[in-house]
């Protein structure tokens, strides 16, 4: 993180997301063989995915998870399951999108370069926040992960959507670039990712505008996404 | 609690406890037996705990079976019933009372009213609830942030003395007005009375250690509790994460709980039970394994620990999920 680069990521990003930037550790690559990929067992799935069913109507809260429970045959009190509460439904959110993101990128020509598969990646995740209702929710799940207690957590799930965009934009090579790269990525997504809940645009243009400048920037200053960025969708 | 210390503090000074025999040994047995000779007769072991009375047992460091555990257990707490929270103040340098509220708090008893639909708000049982402490805060912490009026607590403990310092507590209280409140003397271990399936929370803080079998209460939890009902233990741990800590909170624990125990109470063995005891809890691994053995399922189990450490690990709580 000492590259002019970076830094001017990091500046750009909203303060509560900065330390998420910092993050240097851990090297597991990608989805395929992350050490520690969370298990869930089949309760705490059937609960969870039952709960974001109300996040577009009740937030990322308790009484979200509480009715989750309930659709599942649980009780009231058996949210107790969950040891984080609400972050525990946000984490899970970001680690199921994060795992159904190689099932719902469809790359239309693979000879494309690395920089536009990394585009369209980064704008099917950001759709996914559409798809499921909850992008009206989002700024409370970001005051969640940027609690302190989160932060650690938050912030590896950001890496490891990271290295699995790489990894499926085709960018297997593990060299010295590796950790700059994954920052990199981290901080266009974070920032984008903001940028998209203040969105009004219709069918979020200025948040697909917004990226590419982000990306743009990227190219020009540090030249690791390769490939061009610019110019008009590729994912459509 | 000034004038209790105070009170403490002349005695401290009149009768150095260093190498003054304070009373009788044989004497404070009796006395202490005495005291729980009708509770005794009154509540026959079960026959499944008659089989096993035989069996060895421990009482702090000694060993000792099983049938005069329960009684010396019970001997125990009558003697220190009434200053049971100066007991808790030592053993966990006074922070048992954030403890307890954290504990409360991560529980989120009562049932929040939705809209248009009544609700019939939680069955709780207080097991070990001795003198309500961890009752009142529950009531409170259902009525005050889930605005649930329906939410009863039986406080169920197999010493009277204590239940009686229960009693006395909500003897003027709103809870016992509204009928949210009850009491049960019963060993833990076999809770006849209690319906399969009928609770929605049970509650154990610093009780479960003294239990002579831990697995079979476990199992009888499991029994009473609802499907998806939770289980949740408050208790000190017998080691402390940090190995420097540890061993200065054992010359703490060893060293000078008992003898403020003798004190304060004028109780000295009685103390020392309670030390040896919480030294012979399982740790926290093992404690959750026994948990999942009985059938729960643990918070956090599929990726992390299954419990929760507080205050650098002198005490832990421990969740277990009733599966569906
Ligand atoms: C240290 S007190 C805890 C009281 C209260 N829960 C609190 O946190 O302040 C331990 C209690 O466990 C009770 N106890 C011991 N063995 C028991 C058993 N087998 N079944 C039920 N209660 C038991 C004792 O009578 C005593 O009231």
């Amino acid at each position: 993180m000492s590259s002019p680069m970076a830094l001017r990521t990091l500046l750009r990003t909203p303060p509560a997301l900065r330390p998420l930037l910092l993050q240097t550790s851990r090297a597991a690559y990608h989805s395929y063989d992350h050490a520690e990929q969370p298990v869930y067992r089949e309760a705490e799935r059937t609960i969870l995915s039952s709960a974001l069913a109300h996040v577009p109507t009740h937030g990322f809260t308790q009484e979200a998870l509480t009715l989750g429970a309930k659709d599942s045959g649980y009780l009231d009190v058996s949210t107790n399951l969950f040891r984080k509460g609400t972050f525990d439904l946000v984490k899970y959110y970001l680690v199921s999108q994060r795992m159904g993101l190689k099932d719902r990128i469809q790359f239309p020509d693979e000879n494309i370069g690395v920089g536009r598969k990394v585009r369209g990646l980064i704008l099917e995740r950001l759709r996914a926040n559409v798809d499921t209702g909850i992008v009206t929710r989002w700024q409370e799940a970001l005051a969640i992960m940027s609690l302190a207690d989160n932060i650690p957590a938050s912030l590896r799930e950001l890496g490891a959507l990271a290295d699995e965009m790489w990894f499926l934009a085709g960018d297997t090579s593990v060299d010295s670039s590796w950790y700059t790269k994954r920052a990199s990525l981290s901080g266009v997504y974070a920032a984008t990712e903001i940028f998209q809940t203040t969105d009004q645009s219709t069918e979020f243009r200025d948040t697909e505008q917004f990226l590419d400048r982000r990306l743009e920037e990227l190219r020009t200053v540090g030249g690791t996404v390769s490939g061009g960025c610019t110019g008009e969708s590729t994912a459509e | 609690m000034s004038s209790l210390s105070l009170r403490a503090s002349k005695r401290f000074k009149a009768t150095p406890p260093t190498f003054t025999p304070w009373v009788c040994h044989a004497c404070r047995q009796r006395r202490t037996f005495a005291f729980t000779t009708p509770f005794n007769q009154q509540q026959p072991p079960p026959p499944q705990q008659q089989q096993q009375d035989d069996n060895p047992t421990h009482f702090g460091f000694e060993t000792i079976s099983s049938s005069l555990k329960a009684s010396r257990v019970g001997a125990v707490f009558s003697s220190v019933a009434s200053n049971y929270d100066t007991m808790n103040d030592l053993m966990s340098l006074g922070i048992h009372r954030l403890w307890k509220d954290h504990f409360v708090r991560s529980l989120n008893p009562g049932i929040r009213p939705t809209s248009g639909k009544e609700q019939e708000g939680q069955r709780i049982l207080d097991i070990a609830g001795g003198t309500g402490d961890i009752a009142q805060r529950l009531l409170d912490h259902a009525t005050t942030i889930n605005g649930d009026t329906k939410t009863h607590v039986t406080i169920s403990d197999i010493n009277p003395a204590m239940l009686s310092e229960g009693r006395k507590r909500f003897a003027a209280s709103p809870y016992t007005t509204a009928d949210r409140v009850d009491f049960l003397e019963a060993n833990a271990e076999t809770l006849p009375t209690i319906e399969s399936n009928s609770i929605d929370l049970y509650t154990v803080a610093f009780g479960i250690r003294n239990f002579t079998h831990k697995d079979v209460a476990l199992r009888e939890a499991f029994r009473v509790l609802k499907p998806g009902g939770v289980f949740a233990c408050l208790e000190f741990t017998p080691h402390l994460n940090n190995s420097l800590l540890d061993a200065v909170y054992k010359r703490w624990s060893f060293g000078a709980i008992p003898l403020i125990g003798q004190v304060v109470a004028g109780d000295r063995e009685s103390y020392q039970y309670l030390v040896e005891s919480i030294e012979r809890f399982p740790r926290q691994e093992e404690f959750r394994d026994m948990i999942k053995e009985a059938g729960f399922m643990v918070p956090g189990g599929g990726e992390g620990e299954g419990w929760e450490d507080l205050s650098a690990g002198i005490a832990a709580v421990h969740k277990g999920v009733k599966p569906v």
